[in-house]
């Protein structure tokens, strides 16, 4: 036997092309890249540089017309050594919680009324929003003559059903200042969970209502062991931006009391923004904005991690 | 999506992005446009004036436009900041208060502008001074005072038997119960405006001796007798006199009680007498103004002097300079005070008898408590340190927590920790 090697058989390679600018743009890694570009310049522009900018700032001794100097954590040891940082720290959680909390039952016990059939439903569904698309320093204008004690409706009724004139002074009183505001950011968000949770609530299948009907659960146990379950993600999700929102608000405290009486209802964003702007101190400002984000951190990451459980 | 419509819409993005980058982009003819910031004006006339009368008199004569550039009231800082920061915007700008110290070193010395008015009309009142002079050189020329002075319901005061504005603050707490007892309470702002709070607590304090930190600059001198006794004298004042929801008010918060007849006196420009004037004739009629009552150590007034500053950078910075010249002279002046009868106060004592302060006599206290007026935070230096313990309402919060029921000795040590965490930290 005679081993003999077959001959190489000679593979006719296709000509070596020269680039093209076309291909190169027609592969899939290039074409997803130059399609993200420019979201992610957008944010990097708009959300990573300040963001980046505000950081620096906030290690440096920086006021308005002067240079700054990298002084550390100063800034931050300073806020911690000042009585009206805590205050105004307590103050954030205290709205954003209770305004969440109100929200998201309100919210929910609004999309489940939403969700029935009734006449006008549609126009009752779009009137719904308006507190949400009113812009907000015009409906806050609009409560301070509804909480102001010459003119308030809200009193009128009150002195009518027996407490004595001039009513409460909502926005004079601490405790019910923080109360008129919590309320306030109550009724401008709640239509952004109630209409959200609507739609979520129309993507549950009836036959599961039928069939938990058939097993004999009642309302309750319908609405227990049915909606909230399925509801839970867009529960999750609305409140995660709720939360937010609230955390951050600005518009609201700064045109009701400037974060007044007595700092009753300073924000993280007010306090900050009087320091940065009303005084100049920049840095200093901006380690108080900034303080916002380890909490709003936490409370995001914890909340993912809740629905990726989930 | 195909290759074509692929490559078609990078084409389209790419000729997008250029056509935009190419775009002309809006330019101002160099040296014949400058712009003025001013905060829009409570008395509408007032800028009805420079718009109309003013602004066309210059371009007349000079050729170069002036854009006057209305921001909303209070909001002059946060533009002020950001045209520093950026560098661009406009050329001139209304200043008050302590800005002129805070932004000093971008404002370009007016100091040959001021020298030379002062010699032609007739003198500034020292507070001009106080209020524009840094380092020893006007970085912003005065334009007027917004006096804040007690205005007071002569109705409601006659009928607890007062003619007269009280004269002491003692007299002004024994007035002042009786009128709340009757139904007509005290208004006096405590919460976190940005003037008539400030209006009335810090002449207050002074004319009780009290001050937050000594001219040094250095020494918190907040924890004094003279501050014990303004706060318990204030604890009373707001028990007996005042409207509860005061605490909670901002600037627009008296004058809308005082329109719905609510209070029986408050701190505030002239503005309240102007628009009851304007739209609320039979409140008008009974409407009078005072000057502060005075304490054991005297009698004192909140300087918020309205300057006009020139940015150091602007690139128009000589015509800005020839446009606050032109603007600073009598005539030109005297115009435009006159236009908002006397709601500016000059500090020229050419116009210590204009006929602006004849138009309503009630107005004139409010000349002649200009020569007790101090800057915020007197006599400490008007530097950020000062600032920022105005910007954290340190002392109105420690006069509204004496109302709250803070011990006057708690709400003193709040301040002063407050207050030596700022200068320390300088």
């Amino acid at each position: 036997m005679s081993i003999r090697s077959e001959p190489l058989v000679r593979v006719a390679l296709p000509p070596r092309r020269a680039f093209s600018l076309a291909a190169w743009l027609d592969r899939e890694a290039v074409f997803s890249w130059l399609m993200m570009a420019g979201p992610l310049l957008f944010l990097a522009a708009l959300v990573g540089y300040p963001l980046v900018y505000g950081v620096l700032l906030s290690l440096q001794d920086r006021i308005v017309t002067k240079p700054g100097h990298f002084i550390g954590l100063k800034n931050f040891i300073n806020d911690f050594h000042d009585p009206v940082f805590w205050r105004v720290a307590i103050n954030t959680f205290v709205y954003t919680g209770a305004a969440t909390l109100l929200k998201m039952v309100g919210g929910l016990a609004l999309a489940i009324a939403m969700n029935q059939q009734f006449r006008m439903k549609n126009l009752i569904r779009a009137l719904l929003l308006l507190p949400f698309i009113v812009p907000t320093v015009l409906s806050t204008v609009a409560w301070m003559w509804m909480l102001d004690p010459a003119f308030s409706v809200v009193n009128r009724i009150l002195i009518g059903l027996g407490v004595p004139p001039p009513g409460p002074s909502w926005l004079g009183n601490p405790t019910l200042a923080m109360f008129s505001l919590i309320m306030i950011n109550t009724w401008r968000g709640l239509p952004f969970y109630g209409i959200t949770l609507l739609a979520g609530l129309q993507t549950v299948p009836p036959e599961l209502y039928e069939a938990a009907t058939i097993d004999g659960a009642g309302g309750w146990h319908r609405f227990r062991f049915v909606t909230l379950p399925l509801l839970k993600p867009v529960i999750l999700i609305v409140t995660l931006f709720s939360i937010i929102f609230t955390f951050a608000d600005f518009q609201l405290p700064y045109v009701l009391t400037n974060g007044g009486p007595e700092n009753a209802t300073n924000l993280f964003a007010t306090y900050a923004f009087n320091i940065g702007m009303g005084a100049g101190q920049l840095g200093l400002g901006a380690s108080i904005a900034l303080m916002m984000l380890p909490a709003l951190a936490l409370l995001i990451v914890a909340i993912s991690l809740y629905m990726r459980r989930a | 999506m195909g290759n074509r419509s692929r490559r078609d819409f990078l084409k389209m993005a790419a000729a997008g992005a250029a056509g935009a980058a190419l775009a002309p982009t809006a330019g101002r003819a160099e040296g014949k446009t400058i712009t003025l910031l001013q905060e829009t004006s409570f008395i509408p006339p007032f800028d009805a004036y420079m718009q109309k009368t003013l602004i066309p008199a210059y371009e007349k004569l000079t050729g170069v436009k002036v854009v006057y550039e209305l921001t909303s009231v209070g909001s002059s800082p946060t533009r002020i900041s950001t045209i520093i920061e950026t560098g661009s915007g406009a050329d001139l700008t209304v200043i008050f208060l302590l800005y002129p110290f805070l932004y000093a070193d971008k404002l370009a010395d007016v100091s040959d502008i001021a020298e030379e008015a002062g010699k032609q009309q007739g003198g500034w009142y020292p507070a001009a001074k106080e209020a524009a002079v840094v380092d020893g050189k006007w970085k912003a020329i005065p334009h007027s005072n917004i006096g804040q002075l007690m205005n007071w319901r002569t109705d409601w005061f006659a009928e607890v038997g007062v003619k007269k504005f009280p004269d002491t603050w003692e007299e002004f707490y024994e007035v002042g119960k009786k009128l709340k007892a009757k139904g007509h309470p005290y208004g006096l702002e405590l919460g976190h405006g940005f003037g008539d709070n400030h209006g009335w607590i810090y002449p207050l304090m002074w004319s009780f001796g009290s001050h937050e930190v000594s001219a040094d600059g250095k020494t918190v001198t907040i924890d004094s007798d003279e501050t014990a006794k303004v706060l318990d004298y204030t604890r009373k004042l707001f028990k007996d006199c005042i409207l509860e929801d005061c605490l909670g008010w901002v600037d627009v918060s008296n004058n809308k009680a005082w329109m719905a007849e609510q209070i029986s006196c408050t701190n505030n420009a002239e503005s309240i007498l102007w628009f009851a004037k304007a739209h609320f004739p039979d409140i008008a009629k009974v409407t009078d103004q005072a000057q502060n009552p005075t304490g054991p150590k005297g009698r004192f007034h909140l300087l918020n002097c309205q300057s006009h500053s020139i940015f150091d950078f602007s690139p128009q910075k000589e015509e800005a300079h020839k446009f606050l010249r032109w603007l600073t002279a009598e005539k030109q002046a005297g115009g435009w005070l006159a236009a908002a009868d006397s709601y500016y106060q000059p500090f020229l004592h050419a116009f210590d008898n204009a006929p602006m302060w004849q138009v309503d006599p009630r107005n004139i206290p409010y000349r002649d408590a200009m020569a007790t007026a101090h800057l915020p935070g007197w006599p400490a230096p008007p530097d950020r340190r000062l600032a920022e313990a105005v910007a954290k309402y340190v002392i109105v919060d420690m006069f509204a927590k004496v109302c709250t029921g803070t011990s006057t000795k708690d709400a003193i040590k709040s301040a002063e920790t407050q207050l030596k965490n700022i200068y320390k930290a300088a």
